[in-house]
């Protein structure tokens, strides 16, 4: 029999979410050293504006995360979804939105059968489909950034200070979290990234359950970009950025994924997007140049990929 | 010698064999297109968007070769490129070695961070490369920089043979690679840990240190690979490389080196990038634009990666 150590609760919830130490760290450092303008209702707002923005394209990707696969085809829904709204708006008016699930789930779908079957590691195919989504937008779309009016409604003000960006969040984020925590397909999905080997071994039909985690995250990316394309201005870049992909990945790394997958999940990436959006605004506020911005960002990507695989023996790790 | 081109014979030299037909294949097609492909001219320029690319796909692929991926190569050669144009009137020559060690540098960072702080690849070079390109737009503060330095310029534009310096440096360069991988014990090392990880281990290779020295190998020609780029093209801002990612990825694949790791290597590589620059080469001709060209690429480099991943040795994918 192991000997059972009752621990201070409180104290055992920062020993397994370091990150919640520097996310207070980082408040108190912050309001510190700027007493005037970290604390303002604009500043929270803001903040609370980036991590809407993070949690929503974070929230698909980390349950594929969990299954210890990458999925990187987000900001490639996003941006080819804008240009489709735009070119089927006149067609179909303001029911033109429902093109970001479909195409999230199509796409979650298609990606899932390719890593399952085809076996090609996660991160290089949805790379490609990526940059292949990111040339599509840019050839459908003329070269120029589209804007399309009609949707402000889905952002217009309910409550001050809190945008309605985060309360359409939240029953995405409740359904997310309630689907890895209390349902079989989210302890499937555990399991499957903590040993998928034995996962095949006790029964559960791994390549299935690896599709329907694509297709999962493809479905809440889309939701969640009918949310994010208002919010975000109402058009897309044609432009492919490597910051909007990094900076979901950071939330989902920095809130304590591992990327081997097992642990984790939608619920931590709440913490990392909120996190990052606290660390990004404090920086931001200091008036330090933006290309040291991008370093520091990529500092800390790497440092919490290191923190969050700290003890892991026995994983091969390519 | 009848025997020599059985079936049988032709099913075991498939990874070879089929590079080379597709190559053939795109060589004659685009020929019939533009029968000007094939003349001095369009040779030239040709060996001028080889060259570069073979350098930096040789890096590369000791990289997958081992069953890793170096996402960071294009940010490397771009910062080196940079760093050439704007410190060679300062430095003078000695501005090449920093700049090759600086790159040697963020290999060798890269190996560490999948080597010893268990980070996956992709994920580790995808950190780097933040972070490289920030100090990149830190330098140049996205300014185009051009290198007044004719005696630089002369590494890459001296015509020998009629044909330009840095075909010679590409060919000595892949020939040396070739060498390495194929009869050297770094080159068995390498192929070893990319067949096996735990078998590697387990026969007494320093797999830790082996991974290292391929990421810094992988660094120093993307370093070399930049300045030579450099000394052809005579100028440059942070657009450098920006697109090459894709190609350069898909070059090696398609080439034979498959993402499963531990076979193929820089001699199939030179197919690889014969193929990739032909097809680009005559998407231009064909006035291409840039989004569709990305397109292509995308799918090319999803194709070739189903079409080479060795799916009877591999058991997980993720």
């Amino acid at each position: 029999m192991v000997k059972t150590r009752r621990v201070w609760y409180p104290f055992f919830l920062l020993v397994r979410h370091p990150v919640a130490i520097v996310l207070v760290g980082l408040v108190v450092l912050f309001s510190l050293l700027y007493p005037q303008r970290f604390l303002t209702t604009l500043n929270l707002t803001t903040i609370l504006k980036q991590f809407v923005t993070l949690v929503l394209f974070a929230l698909g990707p980390s349950m594929v995360v969990v299954t210890g696969s990458l999925d990187l085809s987000y900001v490639g829904i996003w941006m080819l979804g804008g240009v489709l709204v735009w070119l089927l708006t006149p067609v179909l008016g303001l029911f033109a939105i429902c093109v970001f699930p479909l195409l999230g789930l199509g796409t979650g779908f298609l990606v899932g059968v390719v890593h399952a079957r085809g076996k090609v590691p996660s991160f290089i195919l949805t790379l490609c489909l990526l940059v292949v989504y990111w040339g599509l937008t840019a050839a459908l779309s003329g070269g120029y950034s589209r804007t399309v009016k009609g949707y402000e409604f889905i952002t217009a003000s309910l409550v001050p200070y809190i945008p309605t960006a985060f309360l359409w969040s939240l029953p995405l984020i409740g359904a997310a979290i309630y689907l890895m925590v209390r349902t079989r397909v989210g302890l499937y999905l555990y399991a499957i990234g903590s040993n998928e080997e034995g996962a095949k071994l006790a029964g559960i039909p791994v390549e299935k359950y690896k599709i329907l985690a694509f297709t999962l995250s493809g479905l809440f990316t889309g939701l969640g970009t009918i949310v994010l394309f208002q919010h975000l201005g109402g058009s897309v870049p044609v432009e492919l950025n490597l910051k909007n992909v990094v900076w979901p990945l950071v939330a989902i790394v920095l809130g304590g994924t591992p990327l081997v997958g097992g642990s984790g999940g939608p619920q931590r990436t709440l913490l990392g997007a909120l996190t990052f959006s606290v660390f990004y605004r404090g920086l931001y506020l200091s008036l330090l140049h933006p290309e040291i911005l991008q370093l520091l960002v990529g500092i800390l990507l790497i440092v919490s990929i290191v923190v969050g695989a700290r003890g892991l023996r026995g994983v091969e790790i390519t | 010698m009848v025997a020599t081109f059985s079936w049988e014979w032709m099913k075991r030299n498939a990874g070879t064999l089929w590079p080379l037909l597709v190559a053939c294949v795109i060589i004659l097609g685009f020929q019939a297109v533009n029968p000007t492909f094939l003349k001095y001219e369009g040779l030239v320029t040709l060996v001028y968007a080889m060259s570069y690319f073979l350098i930096a796909a040789c890096g590369l692929t000791f990289v997958i070769m081992m069953g890793s991926f170096d996402f960071s190569v294009p940010s490397v050669l771009k910062l080196a490129a940079l760093f050439c144009v704007m410190y060679i009137e300062k430095l003078g020559f000695w501005a090449i070695p920093f700049a090759l060690l600086v790159s040697t540098g963020l290999g060798l960072l890269n190996g560490v961070l999948l080597a010893y702080l268990n980070v996956p690849s992709f994920m580790a070079t995808l950190g780097v490369s933040i972070v490289v390109e920030g100090i990149g737009l830190y330098l140049s503060k996205g300014f185009l920089h051009i290198m007044y330095n004719e005696r630089f310029r002369a590494l890459a534009t001296t015509f020998i043979f009629g044909l330009p310096s840095i075909f010679y440096w590409a060919m000595g360069i892949w020939a040396l690679c070739t060498f390495v991988a194929l009869c050297t014990p770094f080159g068995r090392r390498t192929y070893a840990i990319g067949g096996n990880l735990t078998a590697a281990r387990l026969s007494g290779i320093n797999v830790e240190r082996q991974r290292v020295y391929v990421f810094a190998l992988s660094g120093f020609l993307a370093g070399l690979s930049g300045i030579l780029y450099m000394a052809q093209l005579g100028g440059g801002s942070m657009l450098i490389g920006s697109d090459m990612s894709i190609p350069l990825f898909a070059s090696v694949v398609a080439g034979g080196t498959a993402l499963s790791g531990g076979m193929g290597g820089p001699h199939r590589t030179l197919l690889g990038v014969i193929i990739i620059t032909w097809i680009q080469s005559g998407m231009l001709m064909l006035a291409l634009g840039r989004d569709i060209q990305m397109v292509i690429f995308g799918l090319i480099a999803v194709g070739v990666a189903i079409a080479t991943m060795d799916r009877k040795r591999i058991r997980v994918v993720k």
